[in-house]
């Protein structure tokens, strides 16, 4: 037990290491400026957003295809023009825009940015583009008890996690409780079923809400607060300072023509457009992607899951020591571990080094967390077939893989199979952890269809259906093979 | 002919952790003889018997088969002097997820590289032998203990070894069945099978073998022609044992 301790702690000092050598490279990166260089040698500008933050940008379906639109993608645009180069959109959770340009995965991040003097200390900021202000978002029947502000004392205010309103009702508001989501309709849904009683919120998204739900009204948040607080910026990595100065130019004449004021008119129309059909039926093609996805990542991930689970479980019966350490070690740290973390460093941490798409990303991530769990689950397999079986096929002169090959393993796999079913379909329930790298699986694109249709259970409502169809499928497939297996006894 | 040495044992032991378990073991098994070792229980018979083809591996001593000593080969080499010593075990050790014909054919052709059709003759040929023609294609757990137990007889013979080795092989048996497998065995004998049997059937030592080894506290204490071990035992521990049985029979 000393023994494999040792190697765990190995295991993470050279993690440790790896990670300060990414710091290392990552300032040595930055030290000289070729940012704006880069883009213009790549023709191509890369922006990444969470398009779920109407009318700053969102998904629309427009020409029986999905497009991310708003006031912030009509910025870019413009930017990317002036700059002759190609816009490329990657979408995201908010959360993770500003970890995506540090780690290089884009040149720039937008989606109505506050930039506060704290996201200033890890990340680069244009001019501002455009000033919206703070308001909270009630339910029309609470109109008389919230009529200001003030009023709002001692309340339950809900406000998305990381963001400039979470901050604000904390320190602001005297008294209140403050939740936070990840998602603005989570939000929008917890304020509407009286979760909460007021949601912080950028005042376009709140208009926003208002024009399409009736049931939602606006009141001003009367904070006072600095351009900082209320103006939105683009964010790039430290030291981009070339590219920055590039930027700022596009954003003068967008100030200067007030250009914003046609941009938010535009993506009100979408938003018009939008929100007349909102059955979730006519948002198939949604679900259907994000089965597909779903169904991708899961099939690819428990292909390689068993594979990587086989070998660690034939290394776990070595006779090389260091083998088995290295296998005892990796079990142990992937189990020890939240698969979340684990697709957040392969996608952003690994990124800095090779840069891999989110999807392979994802599904590498799920991959080498299934593999631990099937290891451990072949292992017990191997363990319970009877040591009379190797010992018949040893007298009989059969070879070691032979001895695997046709005793042991199809034994064991038949004794592990309802353990190894279930672990399939945990895979495809947990593989919904990719979203938050912008992998466009079921989860993600139920986001996409709550914050395009303003209906806060019914998506849910139908992605829980999706995933049960799945698992089900999946059981009875699973059921079929059991049987077939059984007469074998 | 005759008198060629298929094994011999010289100044065996094995430990397992400080427990002696089998102390200086000698003893040469000819071609077409038949051993069967007897003695109370834990005496290390099981233990010796495995040694014989390494299933075990001895602490000490040599295990000479045909002239090779197998403590002294590697891996590979030893693989393929096991699948010239067919072994039966105790509790039969069939594999459950083959059927009866496949138990038989496995090792013959991943092993020998015999064709299936070959492998399918010869596999039937047997079975026909041990009478179990018609259950080819069941699988080990629908047959009787009796039956799988002529099945593993069959499955070491397909491999056409030089030696057979016998685990107590009637002892996981229910009473009925014994008989039946007692009699393959026995007419293995007749042919001139060599065989070492570990055994506590008492008749069939009398009646098939040609030297009874009686083994205690891990060493072989007498050995001598069956009539003459059974009536009239020079060791004390060897008299007080077979005392015992014929009181019981």
């Amino acid at each position: 037990m000393k023994k494999n301790f040792k190697a765990i702690i190995q295991i993470i000092l050279m993690a440790a290491a790896m990670f300060a050598l990414t710091v290392v490279s990552t300032n040595h990166v930055s030290a000289a400026d070729t940012s704006l260089q880069r883009v213009k040698q790549r023709g191509e500008l890369i922006m990444v957003t969470s398009p779920d933050y109407p009318p700053y940008e969102f998904q629309v379906n427009k020409h029986g295809k999905d497009q991310i639109v708003g006031m912030d993608i009509d910025v870019a645009k413009k930017v990317a023009k002036d700059l002759h180069v190609k816009l490329v959109i990657k979408s995201m959770n908010f959360d993770s825009l500003l970890v995506a340009i540090q780690t290089g995965k884009a040149d720039m991040a937008i989606g109505g940015i506050n930039p506060t003097a704290a996201r200033r200390q890890s990340v680069d900021f244009s001019k501002i583009y455009y000033t919206g202000g703070q308001s909270f978002l009630i339910n029309s029947s609470d109109v008389n008890k919230y009529k200001s502000v003030k009023n709002l004392k001692g309340a339950k205010i809900g406000a998305q996690t990381g963001t400039l309103q979470y901050g604000l009702a904390k320190k602001r508001i005297p008294n209140a409780s403050v939740k936070g989501m990840d998602k603005s309709t989570d939000l929008v849904l917890a304020l509407k079923t009286h979760k909460i009683d007021a949601l912080g919120i950028e005042k376009p998204s709140a208009e926003a809400y208002v024009k399409n739900d009736p049931s939602l009204k606006m009141i001003p948040s009367g904070y006072s607060l600095n351009k900082n607080e209320t103006g939105a910026a683009i964010a790039f990595k430290k030291g981009s300072t070339s590219l920055v100065n590039a930027v700022n130019k596009s954003i003068d004449q967008i100030k200067a023509k007030d250009l914003t004021s046609q941009y938010l008119a535009d993506a009100g129309k979408y938003m018009k457009v939008n929100t007349v059909n909102t059955s979730m039926f006519h948002y198939w093609k949604y679900f259907a992607k994000g089965v597909e996805y779903t169904i991708l990542i899961s099939i690819v991930s428990t292909f390689f899951g068993v594979l990587i689970g086989v070998v660690l479980a034939l290394m776990r019966f070595s006779k090389q020591k260091w083998l088995r350490g290295l296998a005892i070690s990796y079990t142990e740290f992937i189990r020890g571990t939240p698969l979340m973390v684990q697709v957040l460093f392969v996608y952003f941490g690994i990124g800095v080094v090779v840069n891999i798409p989110a999807l392979i990303s994802g599904m590498i991530a799920v991959s080498l967390n299934s593999g631990a769990y099937v290891a451990e689950i072949i292992r017990g397999g191997i363990n319970s077939v009877a040591k009379g079986q190797t010992e018949a096929a040893e007298s009989l002169g059969l070879s070691k893989g032979d001895l695997m090959r046709f005793v042991i393993l199809p034994q064991a796999f038949k004794n592990i199979w309802p353990a190894l079913g279930n672990e399939f379909i945990s895979l495809i329930k947990e593989s919904s952890i990719v979203s938050i790298i912008g992998v466009t699986d079921l989860i993600y694109q139920l986001n996409i269809v709550r914050a395009d249709t303003y209906r806060g259970v019914m998506p849910i409502f139908v992605a829980m259906l999706l995933y049960f169809i799945m698992t089900f499928a999946l059981t009875r497939v699973l059921n079929h093979f059991e049987g077939k297996m059984k007469h074998a006894g | 002919m005759q008198d060629k040495k298929i094994l011999e044992v010289n100044h065996l032991s094995k430990k397992f952790g400080n427990n002696e378990i089998l102390k200086d073991i000698n003893g040469t098994v000819k071609s077409g003889e038949v051993i069967c070792v007897i003695g109370p229980s834990g005496a290390g018979k099981s233990t010796f018997l495995r040694c014989l083809n390494l299933l075990e591996k001895p602490t000490a001593g040599e295990v000479k088969f045909e002239g090779t000593d197998l403590t002294n080969v590697d891996e590979k080499q030893l693989i393929n002097l096991r699948e010239r010593m067919g072994m039966v075990f105790q509790s039969f050790n069939l594999f459950p997820n083959m059927t009866v014909i496949e138990n038989l054919k496995l090792a013959p052709i991943r092993v020998k590289h015999m064709k299936d059709d070959e492998a399918q003759k010869v596999a039937m040929h047997l079975l026909d032998r041990v009478g179990l023609a018609e259950k080819a294609n069941a699988y080990p757990s629908s047959l009787s203990g009796g039956q799988q137990q002529r099945v593993a007889i069959a499955r070491a013979l397909a491999m056409n070894p030089e030696v057979m080795l016998f685990d107590e092989p009637t002892s996981a048996l229910d009473p009925e069945m014994v008989g039946e497998v007692l009699e393959v065995m026995n007419e293995l004998a007749k042919e001139g099978m060599t065989m070492v049997v570990v055994t506590h059937e008492m008749g069939f030592a009398k009646e098939v073998a040609d030297e009874v080894w009686f083994m205690a506290d891990g060493y072989i204490l007498e050995r001598n022609k069956p009539v003459e071990l059974f009536d009239n035992p020079q060791n004390e521990r060897a008299k007080d044992f077979i005392g015992k049985i014929i009181q019981n029979v």
